[in-house]
């Protein structure tokens, strides 16, 4: 008798699991993947939080197509053997749609497991032109991939009058990769290539390099690689007395750069990611973070907001769960978040850059109006 | 180029050239007296511009951020950092000293992976700025830029090296010195304190070596643990164009390898990323066709 009571509270237990996983299945699921351990995680719990914080506006306001959207999260620790069974993970607990990615590496083998299963899955951090060639179709990139920063570099010496410009890179892949493309981008925009000159990591003195761009007469130096160089280039450019403008890459995005170039880096122009500090509209969003975390937004929660707020959109635009639909709607993605525009090109990259330019005021970055 | 280029890059590669110089010289010191390639010597030079910058920030509160600073920072850090040398030979070298040549080589090495290695747990990686209030202010010769903070440290470096040409030439020390590196046991039969002779050594090269590493973190405005790499390479390069084991051979060397570097910027037809391969390109010629350097004697090999 008391092992059939057994028996019947089982039953009855297995068949209320059924019914709740029923009702959750005609919810609509997101998957977050990001760092939520190791040395990025400081990183991952903003891009979760802030996520969250778009989808629990969503809910609020009666969810999507009437259905409430529940979220899950996964931590990939930014390594590509956890990022998998992360991906996992989120695969077999049936999401509608991912969400998240900080470190290239990590996301490059999922895109295969993601790909497979036909899961919409929304890149917010990782940027390498490596996740473009190994996308399925299904995976969009939110942050724009290194070329277009060439783009938005192009863009700034236009905008500053700059005719001939010296492109300066430090020889490894990176730096260089960014100085060729800027060069030839701003060839083919009219403009000139006044020098391309090389230096050594870990070397102090650029005096050589810098006596050749002061010859060549260039507007402008564009330094491509990262910001212990940048900081000693700007300075001995300034001690030289060179009185053009100086742009920095993306790798010398350092309060360092500011304390070691002082008062030779005031005027310097950075290409920045859009971090939140620099956007003009976010800061309404930093103090509901504050509000609502305890902590500051970090430097990708803005677009992580932009990217819960993106899915949300495109779901109301497929008007069902259905991955296919989901896949179209975000193809034809005409977005506008706190950290810009998105809209996709054919390749699922933003078709406009999200680099912004930035200027060091006062030893401090301060964005460009 | 122009007349103006050519005397800016003189002026850029006489500047660095005399940093050059002053590591070389240790170098080339140590080598003379116990015939070891100390590869810590360029990881000195970086320890050299940490201690100049701990002692800057000290004395920065109560004498400002002017020459002042720099030079008790310039004082203190030769002073300790020449200590260090001399415990680095002391525990390191000094029980190594009759053992095969490659031993000793190879504890130079260890030698400077803990220095190095050290300073990078210590600082984290760290890149610390040197902000001193010396300037940018100088003369203008036509478009040619040079000044006084430039001016200054390569009278400073001229004035050091002459220092130390003087000592090892006319005092008692400086004979007992050149006696060692011709002779170590004769030396010690005439009554010479060998192991005082090393140490003393090892003692001034540092110093000079920190005195480089203050200079150049204050003219600079940067420090950080790798510093010593690049520069201890390019001090050994010097040291062999000059002559090793030569002192006004590695002031020639120091101050020939700036302006091959300067020049080697400007080469014509090829970009800036060509430097280094003209600079260690002519290293390597140096070492095929003349080894002992401009103004180093040939070794005759006793049996």
């Amino acid at each position: 008798m008391v092992v059939s009571f057994k028996r019947l509270a089982c039953a009855i237990a297995l068949a209320g699991l059924a019914l709740t996983t029923m009702a959750a299945a005609a919810d609509i699921k997101i998957g977050i993947v990001a760092p939520m351990t190791g040395q990025l995680a400081s990183e991952g719990q903003d891009m979760e939080n802030a996520v969250k914080m778009a989808i629990d506006a969503a809910n609020a306001k009666g969810g999507v197509n009437g259905d409430k959207i529940t979220t899950t999260t996964a931590d990939d620790a930014c390594d590509p053997q956890q990022a998998v069974t992360a991906g996992s993970k989120l695969v077999s607990e049936g999401v509608t749609a991912i969400v998240g990615g900080y470190c290239s590496g990590a996301v490059l083998p999922t895109l295969k497991i993601y790909g497979d299963a036909g899961i919409p899955f929304v890149i917010i951090g990782a940027n390498s032109t490596k996740l473009v060639a190994a996308n399925q179709g299904n995976a969009f990139l939110a942050n724009s991939t290194g070329d277009m920063q060439a783009a938005t570099a192009v863009e700034l010496f236009k905008k500053n009058g700059y005719k001939k410009i010296a492109v300066v890179d430090e020889g490894d892949a990176y730096s260089s990769d960014l100085a060729k493309l800027t060069a030839e981008a701003f060839k083919s925009a009219g403009g000139e290539i006044a020098a391309k000159e090389t230096t050594t990591a870990g070397e102090q003195d650029y005096s050589a390099v810098v006596t050749k761009i002061k010859s060549s007469g260039a507007d402008a130096v564009f330094w491509t690689a990262y910001h212990a160089g940048g900081a000693l280039l700007t300075k001995q450019l300034r001690q030289a007395g060179f009185q053009g403008g100086i742009v920095l890459g993306d790798g010398n995005n350092s309060p360092e750069y500011l304390e070691i170039a002082g008062s030779a880096g005031e005027g310097v122009y950075l290409l920045s990611p859009p971090t939140v500090d620099l956007l003009s509209g976010a800061a309404d969003f930093k103090a509901k973070y504050k509000e609502a975390y305890g902590r500051d937004a970090g430097a990708y929660a803005a677009l992580s907001h932009d990217v819960g707020d993106l899915i949300v959109d495109a779901i109301t635009r497929a008007k069902s769960g259905d991955q296919k639909a989901i896949i179209e709607a975000l193809k034809a993605s005409d977005f506008k978040g706190l950290a810009g525009e998105i809209k996709f090109t054919d390749k699922n990259t933003l078709q406009t850059s999200n680099f912004r330019p930035v200027i060091a005021k006062g030893g401090k970055w301060v964005a460009v109006e | 180029m122009t007349l103006d280029l050519v005397i800016q890059q003189l002026v850029n590669g006489l500047i660095v050239g005399s940093f050059y110089a002053l590591i070389a010289l240790g170098y080339s010191m140590v080598f003379g007296v116990i015939k070891l390639l100390n590869f810590a010597h360029g990881d000195i030079y970086m320890n050299g511009a940490f201690v100049g910058l701990i002692v800057f920030s000290f004395v920065g509160i109560w004498v400002g951020n002017g020459w002042l600073g720099v030079v008790c920072a310039l004082l203190v850090s030769m002073l300790v950092v020449g200590l260090l040398g001399v415990v680095i030979e002391r525990f390191a070298y000094r029980p190594m000293r009759n053992a095969p040549r490659l031993s000793i080589l190879i504890t130079a090495l260890g030698a400077s992976m803990v220095l190095n290695g050290t300073a990078l747990a210590l600082t984290g990686g760290r890149h610390y700025a040197f902000n001193t209030d010396l300037g940018f202010a100088g003369v203008d010769i036509s478009t040619v830029h040079i000044t006084y903070t430039q001016m200054v440290l390569v009278a400073a470096s001229i004035a050091l090296m002459a220092g130390m040409q003087a000592f090892v030439s006319r005092t008692m020390y400086g004979k007992a010195m050149r006696a060692v590196s011709i002779d170590m046991g004769a030396s010690r039969l005439m009554g010479i304190d060998v192991d005082r002779v090393i140490a003393l050594t090892f003692f001034m090269g540092s110093a000079l070596a920190a005195g480089g590493g203050v200079m150049a973190g204050a003219y600079y405005g940067s420090v950080h643990f790798f510093m010593g790499f690049i520069m201890g390479l390019k001090a050994f390069t010097a040291a062999v164009i000059g002559g090793i084991g030569s002192v006004p051979g590695a002031m020639l060397g120091g101050l020939l390898l700036g302006l091959l570097e300067a020049f080697g910027s400007s080469l014509p037809f090829v970009g800036s990323e060509w430097r280094d391969v003209f600079v260690f390109g002519t290293l390597i010629l140096f070492l095929v066709f003349k080894p002992t350097g401009l103004l180093g004697r040939s070794v005759v090999e006793r049996v």
